[in-house]
This record gives C-alpha cells, sequence and structure tokens, in this order.
C-alpha cells in the first residue's frame, strides 16, 4: 500500500514538473523556428519522410547528400535547358571522330578539402573503382580510364560511346588518398573529403548541415549554411512553408498559383518536366492482352481526352503542353521532326476523329454506347497508385471523357508496390504515370529507356524501364545508329529522330497526356539568384543534387 | 511454481507463432525492393537506364535466390544471435542501429504521455467515482468526446490553434536542430518544448478509456460489503477512498496499463506524421513502404517482444498481488 503511494505521488509531481519546465522553456525560447532564425543559413527540405540514416556516399542509392555539393563531376549538364555543359573538375572534353575516346582536360590547382592536390590520378581511380565494383557501377561503364598526365583523362571504349558521355562526365569524382581502402558500395563515408563548395558540418537524424569551403576553387559560396531538415512528408513541408521555417522545398502547396499572394516572402516556380502518360501494355506478341494492344485503341483514347478540363481538375493547371514525339516542349522544340504535324497535343476532344479511328479497325458501336469488336467490348482498366490524388483525378476525368467517345475506362487503386509490380510484369492494361529525361537536354536518352525493345520483356517476366513492351526493329535500328553520332551533330542525328518519331507517333504505346511540372516553393526574400524562366540553369528541384549544387552556389543572401 | 511454468511455456509457444508470422507477411506483399527503390529513384530525376538496375539489384539482391524454408532458417538463426540484418531503405546501415536511433524518442514520448495518461486518467477516474451522480460525471462525456474524435483530427486542431495561431508551441519536430542532442539542459529544455504539444494530443485523447474504466469500477467497488464495514467502522472518508475502494478498483487498470506500455514501442504513426516527430512510427511506415523486410522483420519483433513481454509481466505480477489468479488455476 505505502509503495502503491509513492509511486503515484512521484508520477504526479513529475508531470507537474514537466509541465513547469515545458511553459519554461517556451518562455524563453521564441517561437522555436526550426533553426532558420540565421540569415545566412538556407533551410531546404528534400522530401525525406522520417529521420536520416548518415550516408554520404555518392554511389549509394540511399546517400543523403554529398553528391554535388561535396562530390563534384567533371561537369555539370542542364536538363532544364539544352545548353552547354558548365566545366566543373574539368575544362574542356572532347570525343575521337569514332567516339570510342573521350579526352577531359581537368581543372588545375584544386584541393581536395582535406589539403591534398586534385589530379588525374583521383580521376582515373574513380572510374577504375566503378568498374571494378558492379554494385555501382550504374551506368555500365566498361571502357578503361588513362591518366595521361596530371590535368590529361582518357576514356578509352571498344564500340561508339558517344551518348553516354553525359552520364560520364556526370560521374562524381573521390579521393584516392582516401577511398582506395573503401569499399565503395557498403561504406556510408561519415566525414566526406571532397573538391566541392561545401563541406559537412554536422549530422543529426532529424537534420545536417553543409558550411561553405572557403577554400573552393571556385570561390567561397555566398550561402555560409545549408541545413537539410527530415520532416514527416510533403504535407509537413508544406507546413513549413507556411510557418516561414524552411526556404525551399520541391513539392506540391495549395492554392499554388497564388503562392506570393498567401506567403509573400515565397515565391513557386514550376518546371515541365516530366510527361505523363498513360502507358499501356500494348505488345501482344509479348503476352499482353486486352483491347489497348490495337493501336487505334490507343490513338482513339488520346483524341478523346480534354487536356483543358483534366489540366484544371487534376494538376491546378500546373501542367502544360506535351508533344505527342515526347521531346520536351519547348525545351527539345529543336528536335521535333519537320514531318509530324501536331506539335502539341491536342487540348480539346476530338470526338469524330476517335469515331473514325476505330470504325476503321473495325470497330463498331454497341446499344450501350460502347464500342465492340468480335464481342468484346471496349473497356479499359488503368492502373493508378492509391493516394496519388492528382493521378485519381485524373483517370476519373479521362474515364467520363472516354465514355462520351464510346470507350469505357475503369480505374483500379493499388498500393505503390503492387502498382510498381504490376507495371514491370505486365499484368496491367493502362497505368498512368510519368516518363522521366535523360541525363541531359537530349530525346535520345528517353526513347532508349522507353522504347528500346532491350529494356522490355515478356508478359509475366520482370521488364526494364520499356515496360509497354513496345518492340519496334525500326526504332530500334535508328537508336543503334544514334550510339554512332556524337550528340553535338544536329543535322546528322535529325532523319533518325525522324524515323523514331513518326513510329512512336502512329504506334503510341505510351499516350501522352499533358507534361508535368515539378514546382519549388523557395523563399525570396532571403535569397535573390533562384532559376528562372530568364535564367534556367538547372533542373530547379531540390532533391536533385547536381542541379541543387548548382543552385546553391548561384543563390546570394539577402540584407 | 507450475502456474509460472505454464505461463512461460505458453509465452514460448505464442513468441515462435509470432516469429514465424513475422517472417510470412512480409513476403507476402507484392513488389521487391529493388523495383521500389528505382521506382523512387526516377521519381526523384534519376536516371534509370539497365544497367542502374542490374547495379542496384546486385547491391540489395541475393536473399530471394535462396528457397524459402532456407530463409526461415537463417532468419530464425540470425534472430538468436541478435543479427536483425541490413536494412534495404538505409543501406547499408544495420537494422539494429536503424532502430536504435529511433525508439528512444518513441519510448520517451510515448511512454511518458502513456504514464501521465493513465495516472491522471485513473486519479481523476477514482475521484468521479467516488462521488457518482454528481457534476463531476459530466467529465465522462467530455473526455470520450475526446478520444472519439479521430486522432489525427484532434492533433491538427490542437496544432492549428497552439502551435499557429496562437505560436505557444514549435509546429514541427523533436528539438530545435541548431542544439546538439545530448544531456545538457539546452537540448532537453528544446525536447520538451518540442514534445509537449505532441504528449498533449496522446495524453488528450487517450484519457477517456481510463478515466471511463476506473470510474466504472470504483461505482461497483463502493457497493461491496467491506467498502460498508469501513464506513462503519469509523474511517474518515478519504482513507476510505485511498486504500480500500481506489487499491481494489486500480487492478483492471494496472493490467491495461501494463499492456499499453507493451504497444509504445510500436510509436504512435500519426502522431509522427502529424508534428515530424522522430520515432519508431515512421520507420515503419517507411519500411512497409520500401518492401525493407529485414527493417519491417526488426520492428515488429520488437514490437512483439514488448507486447509479450509486458503481458507476461502482468500475468506473473497477478499472481503475486492477487492470489486469487494463482489459487483458481
Amino acid at each position: 500500500m505505502m509503495s502503491l503511494n509513492i509511486r503515484r505521488r512521484s508520477a504526479a509531481a513529475l508531470l507537474a514538473g514537466a509541465a513547469a519546465i515545458g511553459l519554461l522553456a517556451t518562455g524563453c525560447s521564441s517561437g522555436g523556428s526550426g533553426g532558420s532564425g540565421d540569415p545566412a543559413t538556407l533551410v531546404a527540405y528534400t522530401g525525406q519522410a522520417g529521420d536520416y540514416q548518415i550516408n554520404f556516399n555518392p554511389f549509394s542509392p540511399s546517400r543523403i547528400g554529398a553528391l554535388g555539393t561535396i562530390f563534384e563531376p567533371l561537369f555539370f549538364h542542364n536538363k532544364a535547358q539544352v545548353s552547354e555543359p558548365v566545366p566543373l573538375l574539368g575544362t574542356e572534353s572532347a570525343w575521337n571522330e569514332d567516339g570510342t575516346v573521350l579526352s577531359v582536360t581537368l581543372r588545375e590547382d584544386v584541393k581536395w578539402s582535406d589539403g591534398e592536390a586534385f589530379d588525374a590520378a583521383d580521376v582515373a581511380f574513380t572510374f577504375d573503382m566503378i568498374k571494378a565494383n558492379p554494385a555501382i557501377n550504374t551506368g555500365g561503364f566498361d571502357g578503361e580510364v588513362a591518366a595521361v598526365d596530371d590535368t590529361h583523362v582518357t576514356l578509352t571504349f571498344a564500340e561508339p560511346s558517344f551518348v553516354r558521355g553525359p552520364d560520364l562526365l556526370s560521374t562524381p569524382i573521390v579521393p584516392e588518398h582516401l577511398w582506395k581502402d573503401v569499399n565503395p558500395a557498403e561504406d556510408v563515408i561519415e566525414e566526406p573529403v571532397g573538391t566541392g563548395a561545401y563541406l559537412l558540418e554536422d549530422f543529426k537524424p532529424q537534420a545536417f548541415t553543409y558550411k561553405a569551403n572557403p577554400d573552393y576553387w571556385g570561390g567561397e559560396p555566398k550561402v555560409k549554411q545549408i541545413r537539410f531538415l527530415s520532416l514527416s512528408g510533403n504535407q509537413a513541408g508544406a507546413d513549413a512553408i507556411a510557418a516561414g521555417t524552411i526556404d525551399w522545398q520541391t513539392g506540391p502547396i495549395p492554392d499554388i498559383q497564388n503562392t506570393h499572394e498567401n506567403f509573400p516572402n515565397y515565391d513557386a516556380y514550376t518546371q515541365a518536366q516530366n510527361q505523363m502518360v498513360l502507358a499501356t501494355c500494348s505488345s501482344a506478341e509479348q503476352g499482353c492482352t486486352g483491347p489497348q494492344t490495337d493501336p487505334a485503341v490507343r490513338q482513339a483514347l488520346y483524341y478523346a481526352m480534354d487536356r483543358t478540363q483534366i489540366n484544371s481538375l487534376a494538376f491546378m493547371d500546373t501542367a502544360s503542353d506535351m508533344s505527342p514525339t515526347f521531346a520536351l516542349t519547348p525545351s527539345q522544340d529543336s528536335f521535333v521532326s519537320a514531318a509530324v504535324t501536331e506539335k502539341t497535343v491536342p487540348v480539346e476532344p476530338d470526338a469524330a476523329k476517335a469515331a473514325e479511328l476505330l470504325e476503321g479497325a473495325g470497330w463498331t458501336k454497341g446499344e450501350d454506347g460502347i464500342y465492340a469488336k468480335d464481342g468484346e467490348r471496349l473497356s479499359l482498366t488503368i492502373e493508378v497508385v492509391t493516394g496519388w490524388t492528382d493521378y485519381i483525378t485524373a483517370v476519373d476525368t479521362i474515364a467520363s471523357q472516354a465514355a462520351a467517345a464510346g470507350i469505357e475506362v475503369k480505374a483500379a487503386q493499388s498500393s505503390w508496390n503492387e502498382w510498381t509490380d504490376k507495371k514491370g510484369k505486365g499484368n496491367f492494361q493502362l497505368a498512368i504515370d510519368s516518363l522521366w529525361q535523360g541525363p541531359t537536354a537530349d530525346p535520345y536518352y528517353l526513347y532508349n529507356y522507353f522504347f528500346d525493345s532491350s529494356s522490355g520483356a515478356a508478359v509475366g517476366e520482370a521488364a526494364g524501364n520499356n515496360y509497354s513492351r513496345y518492340s519496334n526493329p525500326v526504332v530500334d535500328d535508328a537508336m543503334d545508329a544514334l550510339v554512332q553520332m556524337p550528340l553535338d551533330d544536329a543535322a546528322g542525328r535529325q532523319p533518325f529522330f525522324d524515323t523514331i518519331q513518326a513510329e512512336i507517333v502512329r504506334d503510341m504505346p505510351y499516350i501522352p497526356i499533358l507534361t508535368g511540372g515539378t514546382t519549388s516553393v523557395w523563399n525570396t526574400t532571403k535569397f535573390t539568384g533562384w532559376p528562372s524562366d530568364d535564367d534556367l540553369y538547372a533542373f530547379p528541384a531540390v532533391w536533385s543534387a547536381l542541379d541543387a549544387a548548382e543552385i546553391f552556389k548561384h543563390l546570394e543572401p539577402q540584407g | 511454481m507450475s502456474y509460472f511454468l505454464r505461463k512461460i511455456g505458453f509465452y514460448a509457444v505464442a513468441l515462435w507463432a509470432a516469429l514465424t508470422l513475422n517472417f510470412a507477411i512480409p513476403r507476402m506483399l507484392p513488389g521487391n525492393p529493388v523495383d521500389i527503390l528505382l521506382a523512387k529513384l526516377q521519381q526523384r530525376g534519376g536516371t534509370v537506364t539497365p544497367e542502374t538496375r542490374e547495379a542496384y539489384a546486385l547491391l540489395l539482391g541475393g536473399d530471394d535466390t535462396l528457397p524459402l524454408w532456407r530463409q526461415y532458417i537463417d532468419y530464425l538463426g540470425n534472430l538468436f544471435q541478435g543479427d536483425l540484418g541490413v536494412s534495404v531503405s538505409y543501406y547499408p546501415a544495420p537494422v539494429s542501429e536503424v532502430i536504435g536511433q529511433s525508439l528512444p524518442w518513441t519510448v520517451i514520448l510515448v511512454g511518458l504521455a502513456t504514464v501521465i495518461a493513465a495516472v491522471l486518467g485513473v486519479a481523476l477516474g477514482a475521484f468521479v467515482g467516488w462521488k457518482p451522480g454528481t457534476w463531476l460525471d459530466s467529465l465522462i462525456p467530455a473526455t470520450t468526446l475526446l478520444a472519439a474524435v479521430p486522432y489525427f483530427w484532434l492533433a491538427l486542431l490542437l496544432t492549428y490553434l497552439l502551435a499557429r495561431v496562437l505560436g505557444w508551441f514549435p509546429l514541427q519536430g523533436g528539438y530545435d536542430v541548431v542544439l546538439t542532442p545530448g544531456w545538457n539542459a539546452e537540448f532537453i529544455g528544446s525536447a520538451i518544448t518540442y514534445g509537449f504539444l505532441p504528449a498533449l494530443t496522446i495524453v488528450l485523447a487517450s484519457i477517456g478509456g481510463w478515466l471511463l474504466g476506473m470510474r466504472n469500477m470504483m461505482v461497483s467497488t463502493l457497493s461491496e460489503d467491506y467498502i460498508l464495514t469501513a464506513e462503519a467502522k469509523g474511517l474518515s472518508p478519504r482513507k476510505i477512498l485511498r486504500s480500500y475502494a481506489s487499491r481494489n478498483a486500480v487492478l483492471p487498470s494496472v493490467a491495461g496499463f501494463a499492456i499499453s506500455l507493451g504497444f509504445v514501442v510500436s510509436g504512435s504513426v500519426i502522431t509522427e506524421q502529424v508534428f515530424s516527430y522522430p520515432g519508431i512510427g515512421g520507420r515503419l511506415l517507411g519500411a512497409v513502404s520500401n518492401n525493407d523486410y529485414a527493417l519491417m522483420q526488426g520492428l515488429f519483433l520488437f514490437i512483439t517482444l514488448a507486447v509479450l513481454g509486458a503481458n507476461l509481466v502482468v500475468d506473473l505480477l497477478y499472481g503475486l498481488i492477487d492470489p486469487r489468479t494463482r489459487a483458481r488455476s
């Protein structure tokens, strides 16, 4: 009896004490702003959900930072705009005539942040290390690297490899003297030493901080500190913007059009980068089943969409035009074939055109207003991820628009894991998704990822990127030819782009919807120099490490 | 003695069943970790080439080629050596490290909040039950209302009012990240400031249950003959309240309390989401969405052990403090 009483009393005292300390502490710290009080500190949120686990290995897929900011590549390639690569550790690069030897001239007088000098041996070491460790060789590097002298390196390949240039030159370079004893696949590099503009100041699971590198070869950056916070997700990020505790997040916030009116310190900038599509399991030869294996059905669906309505209902009018050739518009317009008549996707529905296409392919309208062929109703299911509300709204909108054109469309929601699994194995008819871009502004990469038959697979087997299982020898051949040509040979490459575009616009294994925007919200009162329409020097997304590193260097604190 | 042996035997079987389920359930999830990792990378604008897929399959894979029974044996064997494996989503960090980093936050926040809610609820319940039918009874609907409101809604409302509008508490996080975690007054003060609001929401949402349970037990205990005897002996009402009525009425609450302590380690996924508070809940959510089998298993193991352990302790304690339980068995 005594003991129980004592315990209860002490618990009550503990509670009272805790409450008192709590109130006291609140009284002292003014507001508790999450640490953005210091004007020279930029606080960013990368979308990391939950705590950070330390990992500053630039080759690790679970890295939390260091790529670009601490470990620099040879060149920076801007994927937001067609432009010359920005020299970083390299100053010049050139391919030989047949694309088998890439020569790179390196910057002189660069030092690692521990004081050692950077030279060609480090570059050679980095590439050799990647080649020797298949688990980190994400670019499939199989060439020979040689340091000619302190400032010249050559990469030699057995086959023409022009198209690999941007990926190779974006490889982060690491110091030989520290990495020679490191297992690059498994070491988390708790104390990263690089050549970049920033140094790691401290790490905590809830936040990590960079500080400016005073000896950076390009001059000490003006933003002196960058802190990355961990929050619980995009919603928490939007809350933090509203509370003014973070300076940059890439992700949606409510009422995006009026960001500046709602939060006077902030501005929102949307860069159209991901082309949203209804991906189809397109190839009957590979085992796909369903009406969508008929190109006429895919075309009809393409014309049945009312994209103005989709954009306003599902995407808050942040989506933009798209070219049916999948060359990103407007930044890659120069690659679009002259033979393609529709430069951008139709914004208004064209039911007559859809009907004409379907009837031309032998479909007839049934009594219920839905087309049918050989007793098979034109009914399709679109797979969408649970909780991806913009896509779900888009699919519902498309369903009602398709019904008007005599096509029945149903939505099937599943978890992200299950959805990914269905796509990979080919157990789907249609899936709403977006296609991503390559390492630089060039449509070759997207064609290679999504339309090349080598990354497809039969239904039931796991496909690579080309999960539509599109397989077209004409496209494959054109792509093989493009590999043989330097990226800057626009005149030579264009005929092959024309061929690819003619084929994929006709076959349409991915039905274009619109180009989705990536929206960044950033603090324009504290910092200037953010990318803009006039000067889009990098793809503005805080989670895109190499781009973010470039942006950090451009920013200037105000006042 | 046989009572304790039987209990422990039962818990051993329960533990084995839990471990087996723990192995099986994550493997029934669709998808595999490499696909999820790649999907995540490409969503983040990374370029995913066929070579990338190969490299990451090589980095993370390996396990899946073994037959399932082999994986099961290895799993049990590793568990007994305390090896929980390597987390895929935080590769190459070991699971025990990932959990160890988050566990203290959860145990302190949810643990303290549970203790406070239970102590307050039981004390108030005893008091309310002591005088049934008075205005104090209105505490019951008031607190059950708080418990009935969906927790996330209550949490969001309080956050909006106390953090956004009034600015009394910080909105998100576990402490001011400028500070370095450690045993210094500044950090602890900051942690308390940041933890106050999340703890408040947990206490408000769960106090109703304790209060209601205790109050009802009090009412039925008060009608027992021994209370009448105590009153007849002329003991003071306070003495009767504390030593006779409450002590008997609190027994079911003690059992409930031990069990709810077991659930503390599972954290509070919603609390952590709303407040961006560090802890186990966020890890669990991440593990499930990333098909991170090892981390899932590790987390479920901790939760299972804590719940089983708490139950075992209650069972054994019950045998000690309430001889009737032991006699009947």
